[in-house]
């Protein structure tokens, strides 16, 4: 590295971590991570307990057999008896999640359709294919016939490669999502300062007349926030990793599901978390640099922390999956690839798309923020 | 742009033969430029900031130490070279921005209204520093709204009104040439009176 670079870069790292503001934002905003990885598998689990727990009480308007009766003590089934009339009464006051009618040997559920009857529906139905099970037996053991030979003329089974489950995804990629957007918030504070601070406190003045190549300037300012943010991204890393291995020992929901990360997973998760820190970085310092006060340049960074986290939300949320020509577009690429990342995807042919797009928009950024230093602009644009 | 900050749209900056555009960092070595714009980095301390100015002009490190302890006497720095800027008085901070400019040995020297704004001790440091380094040979450039300081220290004086120069020679030619005792009334000749001055 040249010896201005280092020496820029260095003053950079030493005001950066003299700011209390600056420590703040790269160091307080991971802190989230875990109270979003443990609160959201809290709630998720809350949420199962409550449709174990909410939805079990089954009226049975008939008589039930031993049988019946144990089953639905098998599947937790509390049964409520009585008449149709009372049970329809108690279904409407919402006491019971629905009733069973019969009629010799046909069995009538009576729901509404409702989103909050389907998990008593699903109960209910398990409870029949148990008993129907059952009876069948009984009536071929009956006829001295093994059962086996007739209920398992076939047999079918499902090999799940690898268990995927809805509320584990959901709190790895929003936990994923909140390490881009983490990494985004400590690069817009030290960049606003970097440049419109330093424009403001005019300290750019002095530097400016140091026999410094204004691409040096720059470099060693792109450095300073590309590591303040990558600081950032390794310790949001670290605690999303730590907070998924508590959760999975705290919640029933991560049951069967694999949080250990392999070494080559964590390996390029930390790619592109260093990619997408220098892509950040720049575009941070060139926005803020053509901005003529402190508070206009934080007003213009503003929308850059939920356009960082918005489109990979978005796709996490209608499913999209990574393509090269997804792989180079800004923002969506990052989230997307370590999404794909984190849950074992790795796309060689996506991640270099990623990487040279990553290149060629920071070498852009690079030369416009050096063109917009070379400029008078960027000290007299206030006066 | 004389002193390299800004690039120049039309023409060209020289400074003994050598172009800004070619020669830009070597030009710059051999200057140092202070102004009332140019300020210092709050978080850093004195001794932290010399040093800083030291490695960015290429000065070996045996010297700098040397140069920083030798200028720490010369302006008084000692009881405050190890605190932060940022707890520094006015006059403090202008001693340590003198210092910052002295630390490579300059040959060239741009104040542009060093003393504006500042109490009566910290611009006589100021004034008293310039005369010093005149005595040492040293081209300085110094652009001023204070007549007096001017007269007092300036070899050559060159008067801009509305940005066109309207006089220039020794303090002594102007006066002779305006039938003035001072350049303030020499100025307002030139400009056919106060009123002229907006």
């Amino acid at each position: 590295m040249q010896n201005n670079v280092r020496n820029i870069l260095r003053k950079e790292l030493r005001e950066l971590f003299r700011d209390k503001k600056s420590l703040a934002m790269m160091l307080v905003i991971p802190i989230f991570i875990p109270l979003i990885i443990i609160g959201m598998s809290s709630l998720f689990e809350s949420q199962m307990k409550k449709d174990i727990e909410e939805y079990h009480k089954i009226g049975m308007a008939y008589d039930m057999t031993e049988e019946e009766k144990s089953i639905a003590k098998e599947l937790n089934i509390e049964v409520v008896e009585g008449s149709e009339e009372e049970l329809k009464e108690k279904y409407e006051k919402e006491e019971i999640n629905l009733y069973v009618t019969k009629n010799l040997n046909h069995y009538t559920i009576n729901t509404n359709g409702s989103e909050n009857s389907n998990y008593a529906k699903q109960l209910v139905e398990t409870y029949f294919n148990s008993y129907k099970q059952f009876l069948q037996q009984k009536t071929l053991q009956a006829q001295n016939m093994n059962p086996s030979d007739i209920l398992e003329i076939i047999t079918v089974e499902e090999k799940i490669e690898e268990e995927e489950n809805f509320f584990v995804n959901y709190v790895k990629n929003y936990g994923f999502l909140f390490i881009i957007m983490a990494i985004t918030v400590s690069a817009t504070y030290p960049s606003t300062d970097t440049t419109a601070g330093e424009k403001e406190r005019g300290t750019l003045e002095t530097l400016l007349t140091f026999p410094i190549k204004s691409k040096d300037i720059i470099l060693g300012k792109f450095l300073g926030v590309s590591i303040s943010s990558i600081i950032t991204g390794m310790i949001s890393l670290i605690l999303c990793m730590i907070s998924l291995m508590i959760a999975q020992n705290l919640f029933s929901i991560y049951e069967g599901i694999n949080i250990m990360y392999e070494p080559l997973t964590i390996c390029f998760a930390v790619i592109v978390i260093v990619a997408y820190a220098f892509f950040v970085s720049g575009l941070c310092i060139a926005i803020a640099s053509t901005s003529k006060t402190f508070k206009e340049a934080q007003s213009a960074l503003t929308p850059i922390t939920f356009i960082s986290f918005f489109p990979g939300m978005v796709a996490f949320m209608i499913n999209l999956t990574t393509t090269p020509v997804l792989s180079i577009v800004p923002f969506l690429n990052y989230t997307m690839i370590f999404m794909d990342i984190t849950a074992g995807k790795i796309d060689f042919l996506n991640i270099t798309l990623m990487l040279l797009s990553t290149i060629l928009y920071m070498s852009l950024v690079l030369k416009f923020i050096i063109k917009q230093y070379r400029s008078e602009n960027v000290l007299f644009s206030n006066k | 742009m004389i002193a390299g900050i800004l690039e120049p749209t039309e023409g060209s900056v020289n400074f003994d033969g050598l172009n800004y555009k070619e020669n830009e960092i070597e030009i710059k070595q051999q200057i140092a430029y202070l102004s009332g714009n140019t300020k210092l980095y709050d978080t850093l301390s004195s001794y932290e900031l010399l040093k800083m100015c030291s490695e960015i002009y290429g000065v070996p490190e045996e010297k700098a130490e040397e140069r920083i302890q030798e200028l720490s006497k010369i302006l008084n720095l000692d009881h405050f070279l190890y605190n932060k800027i940022a707890n520094l008085s006015t006059g403090q901070t202008q001693r340590v921005n003198i210092a910052r400019c002295l630390v490579h040995n300059p040959k060239y020297y741009i104040l542009d209204e060093a003393t504006t704004g500042l109490d009566i001790i910290s611009s006589q440091i100021i004034l008293d520093f310039m005369k010093q380094e005149k005595k040492k040979e040293k081209t300085i450039l110094y652009s001023t709204h204070y007549m007096e300081e001017a007269e007092n220290i300036c070899d050559k004086v060159i008067m801009v009104h509305q940005g066109i120069v309207i006089q220039s020679g020794t303090p002594e030619e102007i006066k002779k040439n305006t039938k003035t005792t001072n350049l303030r009334d020499a100025f307002f000749v030139m400009i056919g009176g106060a009123l002229n001055a907006e």
